[in-house]
């Protein structure tokens, strides 16, 4: 007749912070890394909330809308500065950062090659927006300007 | 809200204090070519309300009022407590209505310089401190105070930062006063320990008079005075002021010659009641005064740079009043009539010396920031106000009769020769400096007029560089003419200072000659009435009333005044070529006084050398022992690290994360395993 | 060690095959075993479900448990795992969604739907847009790879094992519930016969030693102000007088279930702070004001049929509301502008141009 107790609630928002973390730590796309990290909040607002209803009041709810708000402002600058990084880099792999080491290391390379993957059928394409359909012969000298100065100044 | 002095007491510092964050805070941004309006409001209103508060004590009010306690430590306590009697209504109003005149004088010749709100901010900050420095009630605030006239004194002089000598000449300005500011911080700690451990001026003057001990009086005494001698450039801490000429001109008048060199001035008279006590202690005053008068004046005889003569003026000037003030004995009731001559030449020497100042800054303006007397000559004809209006302040220097230098001058020389008199302790001494004295006040009358001459008068000569700064902005200079009151009817271009300079000077003109006449009887009577017979105590009042003025000392000093400037006339105007025969024919003489005898060179032989040579030497250790040692205790962990730490810094921020997330789990590992 | 591994055995065990599991499932470029991963992590899962949790899987509550947080585990597993960043953002989804079930089931309907909009709609799109950004080209070489897979999963494992231990340790309530059985039993006894039988005759217990081996380990359990509840029964037992017994038996029983209930055990042997003091005055520390429902460290009163009353009815969305804007509210406006600010912080970051420094 027992309900479900308290014990297990915590120990799911603790296995969920776990694997957060080792989403963290493991994987090397910085968007995952970054779902990982809300992962981890999760399973701490699942513990909040499992408090919450365990001491019969309502702080752990409150708290937990304070994480939601909290996690929505880090994910907004966390994903502007994903952007600059990857303006930066033209890659999401967080392992091209590691300018930081000491000053004698060698940087940290995989050499391990990838197997060969089979050739993707090339999913059919949208025009992007923004550029007028042009002929092949005649390329319009304003649309293509921006793009190649930015690829420019980028590299300077 | 005006029935009461203190009602507004507190404003006179306030609305320059306003001003100054005012235009720190949005000159460069908004205020920019207006920055000066703040400046001159602030310095405006609080002139008026100087007035008032003259008015006030005038009435009999006693202003005192402590506004809040600063700070409180024990028995220290220290309020942030303003008064004004009759000496601080006197400052106050020479503070104040010179500042504002300067103001306005600034902002025609400031003009178009880079950082020019800066410097209003700055002018504003100084008259804030310098207001403060004179209503304080207290040591404490009055050190404050005196601290921030040195810091604005430091900034402006330092204004043109980015040339090697303004910078140099505002740091050693501020080094060389801040000597000083030892000597008058350790005479404040004297005064508290030794006289009822208070700080109030008149808890400590009336501690002092209960109990004069020579032993305690004479330092403390020797202490302020060496506070007041630094700030007011006596000998030996002068050598800054005539270097603090690098600043601009309105400073020079405003800072070095008006007001904030007076401080000393001042501070020795508030603390007449204790100096007037230790006759030891006024003696070496009176000495150094008039030591300082006559060194400095003999060094003005030979400048060629007309800011560095009336810079060395200044500091004769200010010996003459140090010697007024040494003058006041208690044995022989003079400490009234003493500071009233001080007080009185602080404030004429006020006038017309700002008046000389902004005169040179004028012929400075026109010239194209020549300064040196022998590339020009004859401006009377191209410069005509400022022409009239130096003359007027170069005569009352001289101490023409009537003029409002003659009055102030002989009311010096009048006390000095008294403190000689009869009875009074060390009588020849006091002989011999009123000699000194004398001889000094025919010097003075030499070089001023010498100053004049070789400016206004000769052929017509116009340095290559005016011609250049007029055609750059002759375009402002001919719409600044057009308020010009006496536009210049010459063939040569309008070289005339704008009107926003020269209405200053023809103002400070009418007082260089007139305020002496007009406030040499009242300003005794006031300053006797509200202040002296209120704060001194008994043993220093005189028995009577003696404002009798010596008549035959009154003709000899004239006298002097007049065949000082006569030998001028003949040098430099007759026999233009006798200067050069007598330079020759004593030409060790000649080089010492132009080189200001020698004394910045024995500074820098005798103080700076062997100091710079111990920091050399301080440095050396410093890097090759202690740094190294510090090398060394660096090298250590980094040689261990590089067995296995270093790998680990690798630059990855997961493996850091890693590391971290390990040693959490293991930590709460060994929790449960215990 | 062998102690802690008899104690814990049934929470390592499903963390060690959860450890192989997401080691061999992480993306590596080299050989993999991706089946044997999968089923080691499935056996995790129905190992702590059947080892762990231990629920009786008949009662609405106990199916809808071991559903959403089966959902959730399985989600974060696969969100950690996927090479395909839609895809483990398509897992964070729902993980988010399963996690928003188990809020619903706490009783709490405002997170639920709160967490449902912000997460699963607004972050979560929001991330696909980037990586549909950023991943015009298909998988990029860093989704294939893991750092150092064998330690970030050691580590994790090891975090994860030691929380789970601890969090055991401090809110299992077995060995209380096979107490308060005991006692129940006593409790059920007719006769000084059958009391001896469960309990042991005290004039036969040696050297008159009159210690009862239940009431110490009970005691342990209690809370200093109680512990006088469970050693009367001893004196009872002491004195064989059955309706004595059988009466304090049953308030020993009361107490515990409020224990193990409401109030819980966090460490045993320790009061609550908060709770209310024997004279009666209320603690100084109350941590919030009552508009957040009957506060925590108010004394329960168990109805008549010795039901505990309800303190955190499911319907309390406007006590929420109420609790935000009367103890939270300094922190409400805080987020407000935590928000706002973070918004300017994003634009002004991502609309700098990729040369950076202007």
């Amino acid at each position: 007749m027992t309900p479900v107790y308290l014990e297990h609630y915590l120990l799911v928002g603790a296995a969920l912070f776990a694997l957060g973390m080792i989403g963290f730590l493991a994987r090397r796309n910085l968007i995952i890394m970054f779902l990982s990290a809300e992962m981890m909040l999760q399973g701490v607002a699942v513990n909040l909330v499992a408090f919450s209803r365990y001491r019969g009041n309502l702080g752990g709810q409150a708290l937990t809308l304070f994480i939601l708000t909290v996690a929505a402002c880090e994910a907004a600058v966390a994903l502007a500065l994903i952007l600059m990084l990857y303006r930066r880099r033209k890659s999401l792999d967080v392992s091209l950062w590691q300018e930081l080491r000491e000053p004698d290391q060698e940087p940290i390379v995989d050499e391990e090659p990838l197997p060969k993957r089979p050739e993707e059928e090339p999913s059919p394409r949208l025009t992007p927006a923004g550029r007028t359909p042009s002929p092949p012969t005649a390329v319009p000298q304003g649309a293509r300007g921006d793009h190649t100065q930015e690829q420019e100044t980028s590299h300077v | 809200m005006f029935d009461d002095v203190r009602n507004y007491l507190w404003l006179i510092p306030a609305l320059p204090l306003l001003a100054s964050a005012l235009i720190a805070l949005f000159g460069y941004s908004a205020l920019r070519e207006r920055s000066h309006w703040p400046c001159i409001l602030g310095a405006g209103v609080s002139c008026v309300l100087s007035v008032l508060a003259l008015i006030g004590v005038a009435g009999g009010a006693d202003g005192g009022a402590v506004y809040y306690t600063w700070f409180q430590s024990g028995t220290v306590n220290v309020g942030f407590s303003l008064q004004a009697d009759g000496l601080t209504a006197v400052m106050l109003v020479m503070v104040t209505f010179i500042g504002t005149l300067i103001a306005i004088y600034s902002a025609g010749y400031m003009r178009g310089a880079p950082g020019y709100p800066r410097y209003f901010a700055f002018v504003s900050l100084f008259l804030f401190s310098m207001t403060l420095l004179v209503l304080a009630n207290n040591f404490i605030l009055l050190y404050a105070a005196w601290e921030g006239v040195g810091l604005c004194s430091y900034l402006l002089i330092g204004f043109w930062y980015q040339r090697p000598a303004a910078a140099a000449a505002a740091r050693k300005a501020f080094l060389v006063t801040r000597l000083g500011d030892i000597g008058l911080f350790l005479g404040i700690l004297l005064l508290w320990k030794s006289f009822g451990h208070s700080l109030d001026y008149n808890e400590v003057f009336m501690a002092a008079a209960r109990n004069p001990d020579p032993a305690l009086l004479v330092p403390a005494c020797l202490l302020l005075f060496l506070g007041a001698a630094g700030k007011s450039a006596q000998f030996p801490l002068h050598v800054w002021l005539p270097d603090a000429m690098e600043g601009p001109s309105p400073v020079s008048a405003l800072i070095h010659a008006a007001t904030m060199v007076t401080a000393g001035v001042y501070l020795v008279a508030r603390c007449m009641p204790l100096f007037g006590l230790a006759p030891d202690a006024q003696l070496i005053v009176a000495i150094i005064g008039a030591f300082t008068a006559l060194l400095a004046a003999l060094i003005a005889l030979t400048q060629t740079d007309l800011k560095r003569v009336l810079a060395y003026s200044t500091v004769s000037q200010l010996g003459f009043m140090f010697l007024a003030l040494g003058a006041g004995t208690a044995q022989y009731g003079l400490a009234g009539l003493a500071v009233t001559a001080a007080i009185f030449h602080l404030f004429t020497h006020a006038f017309f010396k700002a008046l000389l100042f902004l005169g040179a800054g004028s012929v400075m303006h026109a010239m194209g920031d020549v300064i040196d007397m022998r590339r020009f000559g004859g401006l009377r004809k191209v410069l005509p106000v400022t022409h009239w209006t130096f003359l007027c302040g170069a005569a009352a220097l001289a101490g023409v009769p009537l003029l409002s230098g003659f009055w102030s001058k002989d009311e010096i020389l009048a006390v000095a020769w008294d403190a000689g008199g009869q009875g009074a302790p060390h009588t020849g001494v006091y002989r011999l400096l009123f000699f000194s004295a004398l001889v000094t006040a025919g010097l003075t009358a030499f070089y001023s007029a010498r100053a004049y001459f070789m400016t206004f008068w000769g052929e017509e000569r116009i340095p290559e560089e005016a011609y250049h700064h007029h055609v750059g902005d002759a375009a402002s200079v001919a719409c600044e003419s057009e308020d010009e009151a006496t536009p210049a009817a010459s063939p040569t271009p309008h070289f005339e200072s704008p009107g926003i300079m020269t209405w200053p000077l023809r103002i400070l003109a009418v007082g260089a000659v007139g305020v002496g006449i007009v406030v040499v009887l009242p300003m005794g009577h006031f300053l006797e009435a509200h202040w002296i017979r209120q704060r001194f105590p008994q043993s220093l009042l005189p028995a009577e009333s003696a404002h009798g003025h010596n008549i035959l000392l009154m003709f000899v000093s004239g006298l002097v005044a007049l065949a000082g400037i006569g030998l001028a006339y003949l040098f430099y105007v007759k026999k233009p070529a006798l200067p050069g025969v007598l330079a020759k024919s004593a030409v060790r003489l000649y080089e010492a006084s132009r080189n200001k005898f020698y004394l910045d060179e024995l500074y820098a032989a005798f103080i700076v050398k062997p100091l710079s040579g111990l920091a050399q030497l301080l440095r050396v250790l410093d890097q090759y022992i202690v740094d190294g040692l510090v090398d060394l205790c660096g090298q250590i962990p980094s040689f261990f690290s590089f067995l296995f730490l270093r790998p680990v810094q690798n630059g990855l921020v997961q493996f850091y994360a890693i590391l971290m997330a390990l040693g959490v789990g293991g930590f709460l590992l060994s929790v449960l395993l215990r | 060690m062998q102690t802690f591994l008899q104690l814990y055995w049934t929470l390592l065990l499903p963390v060690a095959l959860g450890f192989v599991g997401v080691y061999l499932l992480l993306p590596r470029p080299g050989r993999s075993l991706p089946l044997l991963g999968a089923l080691a992590g499935g056996a995790a899962l129905l190992a702590a479900g059947f080892f762990v949790v231990r629920l009786p899987a008949s009662i609405p509550e106990s199916i809808l448990f071991y559903a959403f947080a089966g959902v959730a585990l399985l989600g974060g597993g696969m969100m950690i795992t996927q090479k395909n960043p839609v895809h483990a953002a398509l897992s964070f989804a729902l993980v988010v969604l399963a996690t928003c079930g188990l809020f619903l089931l706490q009783g709490a309907p405002f997170l639920f739907a709160a967490t449902i909009i912000v997460y699963a709609g607004a972050i979560v799109v929001t991330f696909l847009f980037v990586i549909m950004l950023a991943q015009q080209a298909g998988l990029s070489d860093a989704d294939q790879r893991s750092r150092e897979p064998f330690l970030a999963s050691l580590a994790g494992f090891v975090l994860m094992g030691a929380l789970l231990c601890v969090l055991h340790k401090n809110f299992n309530t077995g060995e209380l519930d096979r107490l308060l059985d005991e006692v129940e039993k006593v409790a059920q006894a007719k006769t000084a016969q059958e009391v001896k039988n469960l309990l042991g005759d005290p004039d036969l217990m040696p050297f008159g030693e009159k210690s009862l081996n239940l009431v110490t380990q009970l005691s342990a359990h209690f809370p200093e102000t109680e512990k006088r509840l469970v050693e009367n029964l001893e004196d009872a037992w002491g004195k064989m007088d059955v309706a004595l017994l059988t009466e304090r038996c049953k308030k020993v029983i009361d107490a515990g279930r409020r224990l193990r209930l409401a109030t819980g055990i966090l460490t045993p042997g320790q009061t609550r702070a908060g709770r209310e003091r024997e004279d009666g005055k209320k603690d100084a520390q109350l941590p919030l004001s009552p508009y957040s429902g009957v506060p925590a460290n108010a004394k329960i009163i168990p109805t008549d049929d010795g039901k505990i009353p309800e303190r955190l009815a499911a319907r309390n969305v406007a006590a929420l509301g109420r609790s935000l804007f009367t103890d939270h509210l300094v922190a409400v406006e805080l987020a407000g502008v935590l928000l706002l600010v973070a918004t300017i912080g994003a634009i002004a970051i991502a609309g700098r141009r990729a040369e950076g420094l202007r």
